[in-house]
């Protein structure tokens, strides 16, 4: 949901505090020129003069260039232009790159033509005003101004500038508005830039914290981005991290998520989505569109979905999840734990095994817990007994589950069809959803009639 | 629709499967429309009312063309602004800052939040003055109206008060009732709408600049893409939101018609001179009867109430979306502060100026109207230029034909503003 845990390791959408940093304001002001001095402007550098070794003024800046992997990116070159054309000039003919000009190392260079190549980014052109994930902070920001530093040999990239002061100082003219202003500035190691859509060349990889974060925090990311970069992001993103960030998605932004990718693509990321949210997100897809993304998964799942999908949605059968680990009462309880191996690997909640009896009729839903210290070789109806299953009909209500869930102080209940052949599990977390889901919507007549707000 | 294949189990029942596509058809509208409608009718706000009352009360029924002009105006670029929102999924402001750097960015964005600003103010002292025609004081329907759109937009946000919106988006229908009241004369209404005549005085140019300038209100642009953002439509529904947007935007220019109609009908045989709309409803009432009048101003409140609830909104996110700032309505007030702040200060500004005893609202309307108009060019250059640009809008991008027709409009609004310009100072 929208407000940040407590438990998170990374508060979300909160700015990260400034330093407590107890210097008089002269003192302090020294400082930041100090820092200034260290670091250039890459939004100054535009237009700046680039002079060969005897100071004769070959062509303009036009673009700095940089190679885009994990830590503090190297510049590799620059963009000049040199009369009407646009020129590569690499990083090795550069002597020195200051804030008034571009110094290079000697008066004679070859002129290459402009190519994009991999995994690179063109600092004006892709990265300055752009959208940008902030991967520490959680949020999507836009740079107001990048600053390069020597580090060792190398001229690197190593922050971003976020700050309202820097967007303004860069309206001032001339000198003024070249200078660097760090005020508001965020390690550029823990940025995700994006590439140039419809371009060949993408920077594929994803930044290694996107793969850590918490799954709704992904999912409010996903939602601030355009919808080129969204869809940058969630390429990059395995499909198991990305099915469990869609999971925690508002039902409108889901929609058109899974409709703007590609029909494979929709197909494998619904397909990787827990039943019942996978059920959800097909639910909101108009018939054509949603029987063409249903013909593109593989078929067990697509049987599994589309009988998941004839139950009323605001039922039983609506809620529940039809992944169950469901063994006849004969097997031993080596078998099921084998099955609950198998099954782990893809869901990660598994919260009982569900015993049947040779016509397929619910018997008892044993417990993890009650496997253990039992000898492997124990059939499983031996291990049966009271407390009995709760047990709800797929028509049910969410009333009812919920009176069910609390009279029980169950995690689950099972949903059994009229032969009591249990069907699907609701977990309490569904529950919640489902409760969350109808206080949220804003207006009395909203919560009556299913719409979404 | 043909049965699946594969046989597979799918979802929909199997029969009445062309009933269920017709009625997924209805629904698919029914989730698009919204934008192109409220946008458009927002329009038609009291500076917009009160424009199309002088072009009717002082040129009779001449010069309806340029409401025409400016109705097909309207069409094309609502319909570009929500293309560019579907299609690039990002806010004009952002956009502009993105594809024409910090200072074209900040700087029209900053002027849009000015203009903005006086705007809010003009919606205010309309519902100030359609209230005093009911007898109601602006100190209180002037509070009671913030607080009630400000609420509701915080509430709800752009799809929360869209029904409500919708809803009240019915009093424009009061124009229409006022119009036919008026008892017009059809045939010159005809002529005037279709051949164009042009009085070159001081007085027709600036009312011709203000009529485009106040039915292609660059807010409007603004609103209706960032309105298209959050609706998360996807570019497959393009389609069903053009017919939003066309059915809006000339919904518009109707009612735009009828309301230069009515003043044209009995304001302009008798030489009648008003200076905004609440002067036409007054002016009304011994001409076209009580009912006719009433109409009018109940409409014009209804107008007044409908932009004065966007306005505040649009200019919070255009101006988080040019900072890179967090904006969102879902978000608490502690996690989007400027979001907040721009919006309480848009809100607050313009009921302060109306409220100010003793604060003659002229400069500021009149002030407003120049800078909407002014601002209106490089906001009409930007975006035909990110509609050409393959790289924001991919296979999207706008035929050089189309973007022909756009730079069309841009010269006709640039002409406009200059002749404004040369006889304001001649």
């Amino acid at each position: 949901m929208r407000s940040g845990s407590d438990s998170a390791p990374v508060p979300r959408n909160r700015r990260p505090r400034r330093p407590n940093v107890h210097l008089p304001a002269s003192r302090l002001l020294a400082v930041r020129r100090e820092v200034a001095g260290a670091l250039v402007s890459v939004a100054g550098l535009a237009t700046s003069p680039v002079r060969d070794l005897d100071g004769n003024e070959v062509g303009r800046l036009e673009d700095v260039v940089v190679r885009w992997d994990s830590g503090y990116s190297p510049v590799t070159g620059l963009i000049v232009r040199v009369g009407q054309r646009r020129t590569w000039l690499h990083v090795a003919d550069v002597a020195r790159i200051d804030q008034r000009e571009v110094r290079l190392t000697s008066t004679r260079f070859d002129l290459k033509d402009v190519t994009r190549r991999e995994g690179e980014l063109q600092l004006l052109g892709d990265v300055i005003d752009h959208q940008l994930v902030d991967v520490h902070g959680v949020r999507v920001v836009r740079a107001s101004d990048l600053y390069l530093t020597q580090v060792g040999d190398r001229l690197r990239l190593v922050g971003v500038d976020v700050s309202l002061v820097s967007l303004m100082r860069r309206i001032m003219p001339g000198h003024w508005g070249r200078r660097p202003s760090p005020r508001h500035v965020l390690d550029w190691s823990g940025i995700q830039p994006f590439g140039v859509p419809g371009e060949s060349v993408k920077l594929r990889r994803s930044h290694d914290a996107l793969r850590r974060m918490r799954p709704a925090d992904l999912a409010d990311l996903l939602e601030d981005l355009g919808r080129a970069e969204r869809r940058e992001l969630l390429d990059s993103l395995e499909p198991d991290t990305a099915a469990d960030a869609l999971e925690e998605m508002s039902a409108p932004e889901l929609n058109d998520l899974l409709r703007d990718a590609p029909l494979s693509r929709a197909a494998g990321l619904i397909a990787s989505m827990e039943a019942d949210e996978a059920v959800e997100a097909l639910r909101e897809m108009p018939y054509d569109e949603r029987h063409d993304v249903l013909a593109a998964m593989e078929a067990g799942r697509r049987v599994e979905l589309g009988a998941l999908l004839a139950y009323d949605e605001e039922t039983a059968g609506g809620f529940m999840t039809s992944e169950l680990v469901r063994l006849n009462d004969e097997c031993t309880v080596q078998d099921a734990i084998d099955a609950l191996d198998a099954r782990t690997r893809n869901v990660e909640e598994t919260s009982g095994i569900v015993v049947v009896d040779a016509d397929g009729r619910l018997v008892d839903d044993v417990s993890v817990v009650q496997l253990l210290g039992v000898a492997a070789e124990t059939r499983l109806k031996e291990l049966v007994g009271p407390p009995w299953p709760v047990t709800v009909p797929p028509d049910a209500d969410l009333a009812e589950i919920v009176e069910n869930m609390t009279d029980n102080r169950g995690s689950s209940v099972l949903v059994v069809d009229n032969e009591n052949r249990p069907v699907g599990r609701i977990l309490a977390d569904d529950v919640v959803d489902a409760l969350v889901r109808d206080r949220d919507r804003r207006w009395p007549w909203q919560r009556r009639a299913g719409g979404t707000a | 629709m043909t049965a699946p294949g594969t046989g597979a189990p799918v979802a929909a029942p199997t029969t009445g499967k062309a009933r269920s596509r017709r009625r997924s058809m209805f629904l698919v509208m029914a989730a698009v429309a919204g934008p192109g409608l409220i946008a458009g009718l927002s329009d038609d706000d009291p500076a917009g009312i009160t424009t199309y009352s002088v072009l009717g009360a002082q040129y009779g029924y001449r010069m309806l063309w340029v409401l025409g002009v400016s109705t097909v105006a309207l069409i094309l670029f609502q319909d570009l602004g929500a293309r560019i929102g579907v299609v690039t999924g990002q806010g004009l402001a952002g956009l502009i800052r993105q594809r024409y750097g910090a200072r074209a960015g900040v700087l029209s964005i900053g002027a849009l939040v000015l203009a903005n600003i006086g705007t809010t103010t003009a919606e205010f002292a309309g519902i100030a003055a359609g209230g005093e025609i009911f007898h109601i004081s602006r100190y209180i329907s002037v509070p009671v109206a913030a607080f009630l759109v400000s609420a509701l937009v915080l509430r709800g946000g752009f799809r929360g008060v869209e029904r409500v919106l919708l809803a009240l988006s019915a009093v424009f229908i009061a124009y229409i009732a006022a119009g036919i009241l008026a008892r017009p004369d059809w045939g010159a209404a005809a002529h005037g709408l279709f051949v164009p005549t042009m009085p070159t005085t001081r007085d027709a140019i600036i009312i011709t600049t203000a009529t485009l300038g106040t039915t292609l209100a660059p807010w409007g642009l603004a609103f209706i893409q960032s309105y298209a953002v959050d609706k998360r439509l996807t570019p497959r529904e393009l389609p069903f939101m053009r017919i939003d947007v066309v059915t809006g935007a000339i919904l518009t220019g109707v009612i735009g018609f009828f309301v230069v109609i009515a003043c044209a009908a009995t304001l302009n045989p008798r030489g009648l001179q008003i200076n905004d709309a609440a002067d036409a409803a007054v002016a009304l009432e011994p001409l076209a009867g009580r009912l006719a009048a009433t109409l009018f101003a109940g409409g014009l409140i209804g107008a007044a109430l409908l932009a004065a609830s966007i306005l505040p909104l649009s200019t919070a996110y255009a101006v988080c979306d040019i900072a890179g700032r967090p904006a969102a309505l879902d978000d608490a007030p502690r996690e989007a502060p400027l979001f907040y702040r721009t919006f309480a200060f848009v809100t607050l500004t313009g009921v302060v100026l109306v409220l100010l005893p003793g604060v003659s609202l002229v400069p500021v309307l009149v002030g407003t109207q120049v800078l909407n108009a002014v601002l209106l060019l490089p906001l009409l250059v930007f975006m035909s230029g990110i509609s050409r640009d393959r790289r924001l809008m991919g296979k999207y991008a706008a035929r050089p034909a189309v973007a022909a027709v756009y730079l069309v409009v841009v010269a006709l609004i640039c002409v406009c503003i200059l002749a404004l310009g040369y006889f304001s100072f001649t």
